[in-house]
């Protein structure tokens, strides 16, 4: 579902981005705020296509090195398309001492791919996160943003089978 | 027919562990009035379902579906004051959760809320920060420095304008009470950034909240703009604006110098210290930046007095402590008690023990930079000053219990991995040191270390610690450090002879 909706957006990309640009432009006397800008633009496309990097850097009246810099620091801004669903899983400590690494295995042997890769259809992209706050009910896995704990190995085939 | 009220906690633990699926399955019934409230942070009995009877709450605990028409008919549930993980606590900042509904000012205000903003109204700034002086308050977000010193800076430095910041970049794995209280008791930590912007006649206020937690940041948007509506946003008759920003993953913008970097819209870069941010933080202005909790906990100080808030705890560590238990005890869950108690009590008392079939091998407090501690060290008192006695930290108060199958050496790794992963790069000793030890690290794990090599992480240690910029470098050894300690078999077990 939120997979088609992104693409139905994408296509739209080139007048909606100019308008968010335009809008984001530091109003007299304010600062630029790059990181501002990226969030905007990841939550319109899911990603952030370095292609944009120009007219982001435009918009804020900064450097291109800039724009890149910000985007390159931190880990949740994605540069390439995401799969449909957003597949997270955390390893946390807690996590870690309830035993994510065999939930882990569990959702690698069943999709095929590793931690920071996609399923070849574009289905789930899998992705490692350090901790997401649900440290008295691990193990977490967190799909398209619905958490899901004390996940057992033997819950992953059933619980990915909802996303399609 | 009347409908029955039951109260299920909407906070995103509780709904992680079963009470979304009841709230679903149960929405549609004519005879059901589902209150959603936040969590009493037993998460062990989560999904829990509660329902008034005449005198008390009665509780439901691990709640399936299938067990409604036993709670309509009143059967089986026990009184949530006779639970002891609960009883035995002593809350205070936590003393609405499970009780209230999150964004209704009207039950925050029915339970006393704002009752600390109208007294700091009703005096001066300076009589404020006496009072915050009076409650020797230390910040809640790990650095434990005395709130009031920042406070009198920001107050005393000339300024065109000047912020507050809630630091909400709870990025310590183990621990999640600011997003307890971001969830489910908002409008306490909007009234302590109020109390705060009184006190250094600040103008706008923001709240850096972590990418991870989107449940949090909804409900912080919902209860501004209801204290905004109800006109609860002004300091001294000017407008205080908060303003809610999202962080992107980093966990270095948990220290309070990237974190601004972060809010201007930079690399989360760490800044040389001084100045401090109370003298120059956000866009060069008088900035306090205060855990999510510290906020939190202000309201009552300023309600009930500094005095109130000092006799509880210890001589160097005042008020309480809320500690966020998680890893392989039978009953993880949140915890507020006056500091003091000793941490083997705590996992006793509270988690009783290891989960089923476990047997402790380590406890980690203090988020992963924290110290590990094996059963011969459980003793100490959790306070500041026996952790800092200890080369520990308390931090943001997470306790990770892990059990004997886990990989002391592996866990080691982890650990440095994850600094080398999110050092922000500014400082060598950090950026170069924890992917230096990461490697001997590994080596040791191939089978290819020496006993130089475990020197020579020591070393590397010290190193770090002494010379870091922040405290993600001089923290960073002590895990791994303690570990080798603890567990010197496990190291030494694996190196090339």
């Amino acid at each position: 579902m939120l997979g088609s909706m992104r693409y139905a957006v994408k296509t739209l990309l080139p007048n909606v981005l100019d308008d968010l640009l335009t809008r984001a432009r530091p109003t007299q006397g304010a600062p630029p705020n790059i990181l501002r800008v990226l969030h905007a633009v990841h939550d319109l496309c899911g990603y952030i296509d370095q292609q944009f990097i120009p007219a982001i850097a435009h918009s804020q009246g900064v450097t291109e090195a800039d724009v890149a810099g910000v985007l390159s620091y931190y880990p949740s801004l994605n540069i390439q398309p995401v799969g449909r669903h957003r597949l997270q899983i955390c390893l946390g400590e807690s996590c870690l001492a309830n035993r994510c690494d065999q939930v882990v295995e569990a959702i690698q042997s069943k999709l095929g791919i590793d931690l920071g890769q996609t399923t070849p259809d574009g289905r789930f992209t899998l992705e490692p996160v350090s901790c997401v706050g649900n440290c008295a009910v691990s193990p977490s896995v967190r799909i398209d943003g619905e958490l899901q704990g004390r996940v057992r190995p033997s819950d992953v085939a059933s619980l990915l089978d909802r996303y399609r | 027919m009347s409908r029955i009220r039951l109260y299920l906690s909407n906070d995103t633990s509780s709904c992680a562990a079963g009470a979304e699926r009841l709230a679903e399955a149960w929405r549609q019934r004519s005879d059901v009035e589902l209150v959603r409230t936040s969590s009493r942070g037993a998460f062990y009995l989560e999904p829990m379902v509660e329902r008034e009877s005449p005198e008390v709450r009665l509780a439901w605990c691990q709640v399936t579906a299938d067990d409604l028409p036993k709670i309509l008919a009143g059967n089986g549930g026990i009184p949530v004051s006779t639970i002891p993980f609960l009883s035995r606590q002593t809350r205070h900042t936590f003393v609405s959760f499970g009780v209230t509904e999150p964004l209704s000012l009207e039950a925050y205000l029915a339970q006393g809320g704002f009752a600390g903003l109208r007294a700091a109204r009703q005096v001066s700034p300076s009589a404020i920060i006496q009072e915050i002086k009076t409650s020797r308050l230390r910040g809640r977000g790990g650095a434990a420095f005395p709130v009031w010193k920042k406070w009198e800076v920001a107050a005393t430095t000339t300024a065109d304008r000047k912020y507050v910041v809630a630091n909400a970049d709870e990025g310590d794995a183990g621990t999640y009470c600011d997003r307890m209280i971001m969830e489910g008791d908002p409008f306490r930590l909007i009234e302590g950034m109020l109390i705060c912007a009184r006190a250094i006649g600040a103008s706008a206020g923001y709240i850096y909240c972590r990418q991870e937690y989107p449940a949090a940041r909804a409900s912080l948007h919902a209860a501004i703009l209801a204290a905004d509506t109800a006109g609860w946003l002004e300091s001294d008759g000017r407008p205080f604006t908060i303003e809610v920003v999202s962080g992107a993953g980093s966990y270095v913008c948990g220290e309070e110098t990237a974190l601004l970097e972060s809010l201007e819209g930079r690399r989360g870069v760490v800044r040389a210290r001084p100045p401090h941010p109370a003298q120059s933080g956000l866009y060069g202005q008088p900035t306090i930046v205060s855990n999510v909790l510290t906020f939190a906990t202000i309201p009552n100080i300023l309600a009930r007095g500094g005095a109130w808030h000092a006799s509880l705890g210890t001589e160097g560590s005042r008020g309480t402590i809320a500690l966020q238990l998680g890893g392989r005890v039978k009953q993880p869950g949140l915890i507020e008690i006056p500091f003091g108690l000793t941490l083997r009590a705590v996992l006793d008392q509270f988690g009783q023990g290891m989960a089923d079939g476990a047997r402790l091998k380590a406890v980690q407090v203090g988020g992963p930079l924290g110290s590990l501690f094996t059963d011969a060290q459980l003793d100490i008192p959790i306070c500041f000053d026996a952790f800092a006695k200890a080369d520990a930290i308390l931090g943001h108060g997470g306790i990770v219990v892990f059990d004997d199958e886990t990989d002391i050496l592996e866990l080691s790794r982890h650990l440095m991995a994850f600094v080398a992963d999110e050092s922000c790069g500014k400082c060598v000793p950090c950026r170069i040191g924890s992917l230096r030890a990461r490697e001997i690290l590994e080596a040791i794990q191939q089978g290819q270390a020496t006993a130089a090599d475990l020197s020579l992480l020591t070393e590397l240690g010290d190193t770090m610690k002494a010379t870091s910029l922040c405290g993600l470098g001089a923290r960073a050894p002590y895990p791994v450090l303690s570990a080798l300690e603890q567990f010197p078999v496990e190291f030494r077990s694996r190196l090339r002879s």
